[in-house]
């Protein structure tokens, strides 16, 4: 039985190994896009193809991949630290996540129903 | 046959079972046991690699995972797909490290997951509202939704 938990083991490492690197290849080559990852769609009546919108760079976007890299890299290196058990999520650290996620949202709503604030 | 890879590896896992069934001198249900565990690892992982050799070489085409039908990348995709990834490595680390299946499924975890998914939900639902609710077309006289850009983009 020790030898299958073994196996079990390095098939899943190979297999999650396998299946991360290939993803964060074709991320950093080019193979899965990253193009207008900050951009947002904003209403404009103006716009010059005609659809109603444009894209311009969101500050919303921007804080919530920060936001999302810092709790994802938190969490991380908990379980690395302590791979015994699930590290336990601070109250803070949700509602930063959450009032992250509400600001982004509220700003992409915003935007598209009503064009960039202030015009 | 249109996928002699798959019928390999079925093949191969159950020739895994019928050795493990035959071999040792261990008492039968401590066979059984031994042979269905080791069959349904040797399927999952051949399967899984099946998979997994598809995506590198192409087979299986991924250009388009975080992207959404304008072509743009998706930030709430690529939010679910770092989140998956972390939360997939962490109960691989803690199933090797434990030897068992955490039970339950910690809150941290739903939440991460939840956030994430629900992000993408309400994104899609602001997305389609503001295609729907869009104004008429522009004084230029050109039409709507040409197909390069914003029909449902960067939700």
């Amino acid at each position: 039985m020790n030898s299958l938990v073994k196996l079990a083991s390095w098939a899943g490492l190979v297999l999650f190994g396998g299946f991360f690197s290939v993803v964060l290849w074709k991320l950093l080559t080019g193979g899965i896009s990253l193009s207008y990852l900050l951009d947002g769609d904003v209403r404009d009546p103006n716009s010059p193809d005609g659809s109603g919108f444009s894209t311009s760079p969101s500050a919303g976007r921007a804080q919530t991949l920060a936001v999302t890299l810092f709790v994802a890299g938190w969490y991380l290196l908990q379980v690395i630290h302590n791979p015994r058990q699930f590290p336990h999520l601070p109250n803070a650290l949700v509602g930063s996540l959450a009032g992250s996620q509400i600001l982004y949202l509220g700003g992409k709503a915003h935007s598209m129903l009503f064009g960039k604030p202030g015009e | 046959m249109k996928n002699p890879e798959f019928v390999w590896s079925t093949i191969l896992a159950v020739a895994v079972t019928l050795v493990i069934a035959f071999w040792g001198h261990t008492d039968p249900a401590t066979k059984v046991k031994l042979a269905l565990s080791y069959a349904g690892l040797v399927l999952l992982f051949l399967f899984g690699f099946l998979i997994l050799a598809a995506i590198a070489s192409g087979k299986i085409d991924i250009s388009l995972l975080l992207a959404e039908s304008g072509g743009g990348a998706s930030m709430s995709r690529f939010q679910l797909l770092i989140f998956t990834f972390v939360i997939g490595l962490s109960f691989f680390l803690i199933v090797v490290s434990t030897g068992k299946f955490p039970d339950p499924i910690p809150s941290g975890v739903v939440t991460l997951l939840g956030v994430s998914a629900s992000t993408y939900g309400v994104s899609k639902g602001i997305q389609a509202t503001g295609m729907a609710s869009k104004g008429p077309p522009n004084p230029n006289g050109q039409a709507q939704g040409n197909g390069q850009g914003h029909d449902g983009d960067h939700p």
